[in-house]
């Protein structure tokens, strides 16, 4: 298990005490009702396609995951070992969950989905994904994104 | 995750944050985040069990409605525990290597890829029985090599710390990264397959404790831990063993200086 209270004394140290940078606070936009909203997900898995190339420690680059890429070819290349694995691999979704999305939207409760979703990989300083963010937020806005779902591992 | 959310909120996107560390965002405060209760590595709680994972996604997206950030809600369930396995499968999964033929003429090197040769002999049908179990998902292809030829580059650079990458265009610390990932991931899904249900913990043991890939990933780590070289040093001292694991690495050391 790795639960944060079973680790070890160091390794919850060096989590709790990790440097973070002061964002002040940052006002939530308005947007329509869920069932009208294009949801899209960043996830920072460290996950990609098998012919990307594997993520490289504290760059802040994301990979391109497109809405019809066969989800079974999603690998994970994150640099640590630190956290469970094995959800990941017996179920895609306990970290990118695109069954139970598109089953939202066949239901209804959401509107469509983004044509692409992207992957980080966490254990970056979260200033390295600054430029990369700035990008990132014209392409989902260019694809018609109104909600992103950030999930990390 | 949380930089992302205040990066991407602030330049015309509303955003919802899953978060396994809560006292991350208490601190970053991101406009509005979801704090689960479940292992790292684990956002949406647990695998094969779609209505918890939809439930956790309902939740998160539920706080794209709130415009009175910064929105911190705790989710408010444990993910479902796996079913126990019955009496007897939780046992370790050793896998019964031997020599098939005189090992006499061979190198210490030689006889360690041949014991891990076999170690992947008996596992690829259970690989095999699992890539078809999962719809012909596949885990490891991280670098492109078989597992047979991962063994044979790693234990050449355990016998030879001066041959050349053996992944193109990558240096030798992230090679060897690669490689150690791509030959575990190839292991996990074989276990994966096997009768009964074994949780993460019980998987790693397996590893690091009873397979000579485990051994390897040992080796590796001791052997890059006492090189100068910092991003080797580093591989060796973070990226091998979890932390929750060095024990396995501990013993291993205790056993080499036991004998004469």
């Amino acid at each position: 298990m790795v639960f944060m209270r079973d680790m070890n004394d160091a390794a919850f140290e060096r989590i709790m005490n990790q440097e973070l940078p002061d964002y002040g606070d940052t006002p939530c936009l308005d947007g329509p009702p869920l069932e009208e909203r294009k949801i899209a997900i960043v996830t920072t898995a460290g996950i990609h396609r098998r012919a990307d190339a594997p993520f490289t420690n504290g760059v802040g680059e994301y990979r391109i995951i497109p809405e019809d890429a066969d989800m079974a070819d999603l690998i994970m290349s994150h640099v640590s070992n630190n956290f469970d694995r094995v959800g990941f691999q017996q179920d895609l979704n306990v970290v990118f969950p695109i069954e139970r999305l598109r089953e939202m939207v066949a239901d209804g409760a959401v509107g469509s989905l983004a044509g692409y979703h992207y992957a980080f990989m966490g254990a970056t300083p979260p200033t390295a994904h600054e430029a990369v963010a700035r990008d990132l937020a014209g392409l989902l806005k260019g694809d018609g994104v109104d909600g992103v779902l950030l999930a990390g591992v | 995750m949380s930089g992302l959310a205040h990066y991407l909120e602030r330049h015309g996107l509303p955003t919802t944050v899953i978060a396994l560390i809560r006292e991350h965002v208490e601190r970053m405060r991101p406009p509005r985040a979801l704090a689960v209760p479940f292992q790292l590595g684990r956002p949406f709680g647990a695998p094969n069990e779609p209505d918890f994972q939809r439930r956790v996604l309902e939740a998160a997206l539920a706080l794209l409605a709130r415009t009175d950030g910064p929105v911190l809600v705790d989710f408010p369930d444990a993910p479902p525990e796996p079913e126990q396995a019955a009496e007897g499968e939780q046992e370790g999964w050793a896998c019964p290597i031997t020599f098939a033929a005189s090992t006499d003429a061979l190198s210490d090197a030689e006889k360690f890829k041949l014991l891990l040769k076999q170690e992947i002999a008996l596992l690829r049908p259970w690989y095999e029985e699992s890539v078809e179990r999962q719809g012909g998902r596949r885990l490891d292809g991280l670098t492109g090599c078989a597992p047979e030829e991962i063994v044979d580059h790693l234990v050449d650079y355990l016998d030879d710390q001066t041959i050349a990458s053996f992944v193109a265009g990558e240096p030798m610390a992230r090679a060897i990264k690669l490689c150690a990932d791509d030959l575990k991931h190839f292991c996990y899904q074989a276990a994966l397959s096997r009768p009964g249900t074994p949780t993460g913990l019980e998987l790693d043991n397996w590893f690091f404790g009873q397979t000579m890939a485990g051994k390897l990933h040992i080796e590796l780590r001791a052997l890059l831990m006492s090189m100068e070289d910092p991003a080797l040093h580093r591989v060796g001292a973070i990226n091998l063993v979890p932390h929750t694991m060095t024990h396995h690495a501990e013993a291993a050391a205790g056993e080499q200086v036991k004998q004469p």
